[in-house]
């Protein structure tokens, strides 16, 4: 019994670690310009399609792929918040919120009109392959996935703390104002943010082209595991994110595991509004009250 | 509004009421076109009574009418009630609005800004989770399948549809023009400031919440008595939410007309790209959001000259939202 409560936990903070990573890339969009970014889970999913094409059509491993998609995605994050959002950014959450529900939409058409419908994996040599440690199965996809979001966690952590572009992404989300007036521009932080989301999302992608099957509408709930997970996690907090969703990915587990696995996304859901309402800014937030 | 709007107004409801007698329900596209905005505005509209007036940015909308749905096609299936049964609309209304009360006062009490949207957002997901979970009672995944054989006409649902329309706008109406709508836009400035002037926020919250809840799940019903197959997917979908606000926001929120106007002009833009794209229109309807709202931040009514806004005592959303990003 105690062997199998011990394979959940791991099972659990292994998915966890996936909505962890999207969270991330939430967190730091709603830190700086308060965009609710909805579209993070179809960037996730559009990330993992590349990787599954780069796959199919050229045989490169899809962890190998990481070095292609995920400059792509930085370059794509650029091009959303210079195209997209710049014009809006410092106008509200609401008209940044409709802005990305759109994106979400067509580039959910988008792709179920190139690649169909039809759900799609990553199938490696190695996708059923599982370590056994103290007779607890890990999967090796999974795991790599786990590793592959503490490299990213710890990737952005050194970029926000040790360098001076990382500084000034953070001064802006502290308090902007007082970041202008030391010279820091708005604009530039908000491109880098972006940039640094979306590229945690093409690294989530190509986690999920090989952890899970995926189609072109799969990308909406990841979102909103992403918003649990930073709600659970607190808003603005790196650390927290990943956090929130390891949390997440447990209580998900154990969920499915004593109920089934339908009313698993309810209990979490119920974590949700419950963290939201005793809770609001967040588990493992440090600073309360920078964060409203 | 004068007793030359009011003129107009009648004028448009009667050509709405003529509509299905100059156009033949049976072959033109009209008739639907005009059932379906109706549906739209009224959700765009009630959504606009706790957004737009009341400022509280909710995007729980489709947990309301898929409530709505739900309660006429459990008791329908169960032959508690008939075909078009008023009773039917009311207590999809009533259970709407119970609901709103049941999660507002938590949610309204504790949450502010985007945390009531996020909160919002993860009611509407609950909803279709647990009506998927609860199996034979609400037909699971599969939802449940109305007798279809009693569709005569389109022409009660337009009719309904149209009342319910006119009733939302008669609602907001009413309430924006009354001691509530002085309330609720007070919330919307400075809530501490009208707490501090005596008034009872989570009270008025509650209320514009339940009212519109009861609107947004009296239109779920009509919609599950005209589609008859009422499943999780379609009911409990965020389009159900997020084209609403975009007809709102579009239009021109906390402005009376703003989503009547926004609601007809989206409908169309959808129907059109539905007919002609049909494969695709679901990007364009992306494209369109996109382009609408980076080019029309502040919505239809706030192009009106400034004057004009203050003499309806409305508000554009621009504003609104200009306030919300400096943070206060």
């Amino acid at each position: 019994m105690l062997k199998i409560l011990t394979q959940v936990l791991v099972n659990g903070i292994l998915s966890g670690t996936m909505y962890g990573i999207a969270a991330i890339g939430l967190s730091l969009i709603f830190g700086t310009m308060r965009i609710v970014f909805i579209a993070q889970g179809t960037m996730i999913i559009l990330a993992a399609y590349g990787s599954y094409w780069l796959f199919i059509f050229l045989g490169i491993d899809p962890y190998l792929s990481i070095v292609l998609v995920v400059p792509a995605s930085l370059i794509l994050g650029i091009g959303f918040y210079q195209g997209l959002f710049r014009k809006v950014a410092r106008a509200g959450q609401f008209p940044t919120l409709l802005i990305a529900f759109g994106l979400m939409a067509l580039l959910e058409n988008l792709m179920f009109v190139m690649f169909t419908g039809n759900a799609r994996a990553v199938q490696t040599s190695y996708a059923s392959y599982a370590l056994t440690v103290l007779g607890i199965k890990v999967s090796f996809v999974r795991l790599m996935a786990f590793i592959m979001a503490l490299a990213g966690t710890g990737g952005v952590t050194f970029f926000l703390k040790k360098t001076m572009l990382g500084k000034a992404v953070r001064a802006a989300s502290e308090n902007l104002e007082y970041a202008m007036m030391v010279g820091i521009t708005p604009h530039a932080v908000n491109t880098i943010t972006f940039a640094l989301g979306m590229g945690l999302a093409g690294l989530a992608g190509v986690a999920t082209a090989t952890t899970y099957g995926f189609d072109p509408f799969s990308g909406f709930v990841f979102s909103l595991k992403a918003m649990i997970a930073l709600a659970i996690g607190g808003m603005g907090s790196v650390a927290g994110g990943l956090l929130g969703g390891i949390l997440l990915g447990v209580v998900e587990n154990y969920a499915a595991f004593v109920l089934t696995g339908g009313w698993a996304d309810v209990v979490s859901y119920a974590v949700f509004l419950l963290v939201l309402m005793f809770k609001p800014e967040g588990l493992f937030s440090r600073d309360v009250s920078a964060k409203l | 509004m004068s007793r030359k709007s009011l003129l107009l107004l009648i004028v448009i409801i009667a050509a709405c009421c003529a509509v299905p007698f100059v156009f033949d329900p049976e072959k033109s596209y009209v008739v639907y076109f005009l059932f379906m905005a109706s549906i739209y505005v009224t959700l765009a509209q009630s959504w606009n009574l706790v957004a737009g007036y009341t400022g509280q940015v909710s995007l729980g909308h489709h947990a309301f009418f898929g409530l709505g749905a739900y309660v006429v096609a459990i008791m329908w299936s169960r032959h508690l009630i008939g075909y078009l049964d008023p009773i039917g609309f009311i207590l999809a209304g009533v259970a709407a609005s119970m609901l709103a009360v049941l999660v507002g006062i938590p949610l309204l009490s504790k949450l502010k800004g985007d945390y009531f949207a996020l909160g919002t957002l993860g009611l509407g997901e609950i909803m279709r989770l647990i009506t998927i979970q609860l199996g034979a009672f609400t037909g699971g995944p599969m939802g449940i399948l109305l007798p279809s054989s009693s569709f005569g006409t389109i022409l009660p649902h337009y009719f309904i549809a149209l009342f319910l329309a006119v009733l939302a706008i008669a609602v907001t109406f009413y309430m924006a023009r009354s001691h509530i709508g002085l309330a609720l836009v007070s919330i919307r400035e400075d809530e501490a400031a009208a707490e501090a002037s005596g008034i009872n926020v989570l009270k008025f919250k509650v209320l514009s919440f339940a009212v519109a809840a009861f609107l947004a799940g009296m239109s779920g019903s009509v919609l599950a008595y005209y589609i008859f197959t009422v499943e999780p997917q379609g009911f409990y979908g965020l389009n159900w939410t997020l084209y609403p606000v975009l007809m709102c926001v579009l239009g021109g929120a906390g402005t009376m007309t703003g989503p009547i106007i926004g609601g007809l002009l989206l409908t169309a833009v959808f129907e059109i790209a539905r007919y002609f794209l049909p494969e695709i229109h679901p990007i364009f309807s992306g494209l369109f959001i996109i382009l609408a709202i980076m080019f029309l931040p502040t919505g239809i009514m706030g192009l009106r000259p400034r004057t004009m806004q203050r003499e309806k005592g409305g508000v554009s959303i621009g504003r609104l939202l200009t306030k919300r990003a400096k943070g206060e």
